[in-house]
């Protein structure tokens, strides 16, 4: 009897011990990943701008006056420009890239035809290389059709890029049966109201996860609004906030985390949306 | 309501896998037509080119009078259920049954707003094409959802609903339209056993109320056995036999028929028949079980079966195999058997024993055999019984070809003869035979095919039976005591009547020398060109110049322009250039050459004349072709085809185009 209470003891504090540093671990890495976003939120509370006048790590005195210069100190930096312009780039990128995207997944998925083996191999190859490399040739490409220094430019690439992701979505498509779009091909639909009927009802899911990926890249992309932006009124916000002068650190922490707000947001409204479950009862599972 | 049409339909696949071959059936309105088969067998695939959901790569399929080959499959007018239901999720079950509805325009007159019609210049009403109202809607959705009994889900999504509540849906949802043609691929076989039996009578019901063209697609035999009007059985694309229930059971083709319709299956052993005299002896393969059997019971059996030498498959139902000491005591076929054990079923016992004294009665062998018993009945493991068989419901098939050796269309009748200076006696007839037929004399035999027998000659014959089995009608004739059995177009009454035959048709051996029938298609190698000559043509009341593609069937060098009915056919059966790039085989019956200044070229090896007909034997490269002719020719000849009567084979897939 006694044996058998001591190993359930040892048994508990086993799995104590076990819970314990399973909770350190954890706690160290969201430290680490969280030090950097305090450090900033702090540091966009600093009364005196510099970063050089820190008190170490961390400033000396806190204010809220870098976000209030944010928004009043205009005439060099125009913060409130700089964000519409990001929110008009980004929304305008969001629904001409979710639109291309899902068309583009939901012909691969459902349509077979001559070299669409190949096109998608294509299309996940080049996926491989890094965007940025075709930066120089996405420059003269933009010279050539005079769309250097204009948003729509932008609007652009990042529509045209968006596709080139489709698998995600083809994926999803892939999963809703066949069979729905038979039966209602032979109630009498077209391709075009098999699309807009029955697979955008049911990929609401799907649907939210693109526009959401393809609003957050132009919304916090730097490479190319700094290549194709000149005037500094068109600038996005991360561009403009690397125009700030070194004094201006504050600010730049400022406005760093207040582009950062809409996504959040964003994300909080539409996540319930993306839990997935819409093709329940379809067919028989 | 509407008869279907179904020529020569092949699915190949890109893979040159060809999941449908050569399909062949015609069904009349109001049928209830099920194909069944086992996985794989291309019974979905028929169905879904039927649908439209799947392109037919060759033949000709006709829903009422209209080819649907390349038709949209919501312009053929079909309604579909699905296996899985394929219920549109995010719709309530009013919107499900509704959308076909609404995706679809009815002719109506114009009217204004208080419903009177409105009227053109000349005082007509203005016919339009409209989507239905409101009311309508709702009329026919209720309509359909009380047929099924589910007006009071009609409010709810489909995952709301349980199994058999989604299939009825989906069965609303094909009614509603009442289509032309229903197909149901698989319905019930997402469903519990129960439910499955329930469903089945309804769909039976429904049939018998709407009264519309219905095609089921199956693997389940009772499904296919308990439903329909006609049954279709298909076996790795192909089809197996066409019947109606009844005569499936009681006269499968071959032995996968045999074997697939009927529970338990069917037992099938091996064996030898020989004939002795008016008698047939059974010998049954690695067993002692002999029977002996009168050969009136076996009269449709090929002879050549019948020499004691070759092997055959015998088959008994297991109601056909009797425990019972009554009738064992009184049947004159009986075999010994150990019992090996037996399923208690209720209504019946399935005794399961061995005819191979040594065998253990549950591996699948050519000597195990399961008998229907009557129910609760205790059956001693290892006694060894006698069993009596039921003779009169014998099945024979060919070891290779496993089709049935004693079809109930006889191919030939076997005769022997007799040849003595050109004429030929048999069944104590003389005819003469005609010049083309060259034989040496002697006693022989004949085989005479059962279409060769015609109703008109000098032969006194009397009609003792005839039989139609699907659409043909044999006649078994007596001539002089001996039996004869003939294909004929209409009924015959009993009595006397006058036959002659066709002597192209026959077959002789007589010593050494034989004679083989005449081909009936003559078939040619060829390919398929284009050509655009520049033509004056009138458009629109204006003269142009214009290229203008024509096509030709190219045979040895002559160049035959073919009607737009074959060269679509061509274009509907291969992708892209490949029509131009392929060899096909052309063919033709005799009866479509003629003799002209231009055309095949060909070399005249004899004339054959059969009497009533007159057939030039001739030679075109290394094919043989026989020709019908009027007068006698000789050396080098011109033959035109009737290129509308072609038939056409592509050769690297085999599939039959035209």
């Amino acid at each position: 009897m006694n044996i058998d209470k001591a190993k359930v003891v040892k048994a508990k504090t086993k799995k104590v011990l076990g819970v314990l540093i399973t909770y350190c671990i954890l706690v160290i890495v969201a430290f680490i990943f969280f030090f950097p976003c305090l450090w900033l939120i702090l540091a966009s509370f600093s009364k005196s701008g510099s970063i050089y006048s820190f008190d170490g790590f961390f400033p000396k005195e806190y204010g809220g006056e870098a976000f209030k210069a944010l928004f009043t100190d205009t005439v060099m930096y125009h913060y409130p420009k700089w964000f519409l312009n990001t929110l008009f780039i980004a929304s305008m990128s969001c629904i001409f890239g979710t639109l291309l995207t899902i068309l583009t997944a939901y012909c691969m998925s459902r349509f077979r035809f001559k070299s669409r083996k190949a096109m998608m191999k294509t299309t996940l190859v080049l996926g491989m290389f890094p965007s940025f490399m075709g930066t120089i040739a996405v420059y003269l490409m933009m010279t050539q059709f005079n769309l250097i220094n204009q948003h729509w430019g932008l609007i652009l690439i990042y529509s045209a890029q968006a596709p080139m992701g489709y698998m995600v979505q083809k994926g999803f498509f892939d999963t809703i049966p066949y069979s729905i779009d038979e039966a209602a091909r032979i109630d009498g639909a077209s391709n075009f109201t098999v699309f807009v009927k029955f697979i955008l009802p049911m990929s609401k899911p799907i649907l939210v996860y693109t526009a959401l990926t393809a609003f957050t890249w132009p919304w916090s992309d730097f490479i190319l609004p700094k290549m194709l932006l000149i005037d500094k009124d068109l600038y996005t916000v991360a561009v403009g906030l690397m125009s700030l002068g070194e004094t201006e650190f504050a600010r730049f922490a400022a406005g760093s985390i207040f582009i950062a707000i809409p996504i959040i947001v964003l994300y909080f409204c539409l996540v319930k949306y993306m839990i997935n479950g819409m093709a329940a009862g379809a067919v028989k599972e | 309501m509407a008869n279907l049409s179904l020529k020569h339909i092949y699915k190949v696949y890109p893979n040159g896998a060809k999941a449908v071959n050569d399909f062949n059936m015609q069904i009349a309105d109001k049928e209830f037509i099920v194909f069944v088969g086992p996985s794989g067998c291309g019974k979905s695939t028929t169905l879904r080119m039927i649908a439209g959901l799947e392109e037919i790569t060759a033949g000709e399929l006709k829903i009422g009078d209209t080819v649907v080959n390349g038709m949209e499959p919501k312009d053929r007018d079909i309604a579909m259920v699905f296996q899985n239901y394929a219920l549109y999720p995010h719709m309530t079950i009013y919107e499900n049954i509704a959308f076909g509805l609404r995706q679809r325009k009815i002719p109506d007159i114009k009217r204004d707003k208080k419903g009177n019609p409105v009227l053109d210049k000349k005082g007509k009403e203005i016919k339009i094409m409209r989507h239905y109202n409101k009311q309508e809607l709702d009329a026919k959705v209720n309509e359909a959802a009380q047929i099924l009994g589910i007006t009071d889900y009609l409010k709810r999504k489909p995952k709301e609903m349980s199994g058999g509540q989604r299939q009825r849906v989906a069965l609303g949802r094909a009614i509603v339209r009442q289509p032309k043609v229903m197909l149901l691929d698989e319905p019930l076989s997402n469903l519990d056993a129960k439910l499955r039996t329930q469903m089945r009578s309804e769909i039976v019901k429904l049939h018998k109320k709407l009264q519309t063209t219905f095609i089921y697609v199956t693997h389940d035999q009772v499904e296919a056995m308990t439903m329909g009007t006609r049954i279709v059985v298909m076996k790795d694309g192909f089809v197996k036999q066409i019947d109606t229930p009844k005569n499936l059971y009681k006269y499968p083709a071959n032995k996968f028929v045999a074997g697939f319709i009927g529970t338990p299956q069917m037992n099938f052993f091996e064996g030898t028949l020989e004939k002795d005299g008016d008698k047939v002896h059974i010998d049954f393969k690695y067993s002692d079980a002999k029977i002996t059997v009168p050969y009136s019971m076996l009269m449709k059996t090929t002879p050549q079966y019948l020499d004691g030498t070759k092997t055959v498959y015998i088959g008994f139902r297991a109601e056909d195999v009797t425990l019972d000491p009554d009738k064992v005591a009184e049947s004159t076929a009986k075999i010994k058997m150990r019992i090996s054990h037996s399923e208690e079923l209720g209504t019946e016992t399935l005794v399961y024993g061995d005819i191979n004294m040594d065998g253990d009665g549950f591996a699948e062998t050519s000597t195990r055999v399961i008998i229907k018993a009557g129910g609760f009945k205790e059956y001693s493991p290892d006694a060894i019984c006698e069993a009596a068989l039921d003779i009169d419901a014998i099945h024979l098939f060919d070891m290779d070809t496993e089709e049935s050796i004693m079809p109930r269309i006889p191919e030939y009748n076997y005769l022997d003869c007799k040849v003595e200076k050109g004429k030929l006696s048999f069944l104590g007839n003389l005819v003469d035979l005609p010049p083309a037929i060259k034989i040496d004399d002697g006693n022989g035999e004949m085989l005479l095919p059962v279409s060769a027998v015609k109703f008109d000659g000098n032969i006194k014959g009397k009609v003792i039976d005839c039989e139609d089995i699907n659409g043909q009608i044999l006649v078994a004739l007596e001539v002089n005591g001996g039996r004869l059995y003939a294909l004929s177009d209409k009924v015959l009454g009993n009595g006397e009547v006058k036959i002659g035959i066709d002597f192209k048709q026959l077959i002789l051996q007589v010593g050494k020398t034989e004679v083989q029938p005449m081909p009936t298609v003559n078939g040619l190698d060829g390919t398929f060109i284009m050509e655009k000559p520049i033509e004056t043509i009138t458009e629109n009341e204006k003269t142009k110049k214009k290229k203008m593609p024509h096509y030709y069937l190219l045979v040895n060098g002559t160049k035959l322009e073919a009607p737009a009915e074959v060269y679509e056919k061509m274009f509907g059966a291969t992708t892209g250039r490949k029509v131009y790039n392929s060899t096909y085989r052309y063919e033709w019956t005799p009866y479509d050459f003629k003799i002209a200044d231009n055309g095949i070229e060909a070399q005249v090896i004899e004339v054959l004349d059969y009497g009533a007909e007159k057939f030039i034997k001739c030679s075109v490269g290394e094919e043989t072709l026989y020709v019908l002719t009027d007068n006698t020719v000789s050396g080098v000849i011109k033959l035109v085809p009737d290129v509308s009567k072609v038939s056409v084979v592509e050769s690297e897939r085999q599939i039959r185009i035209v």
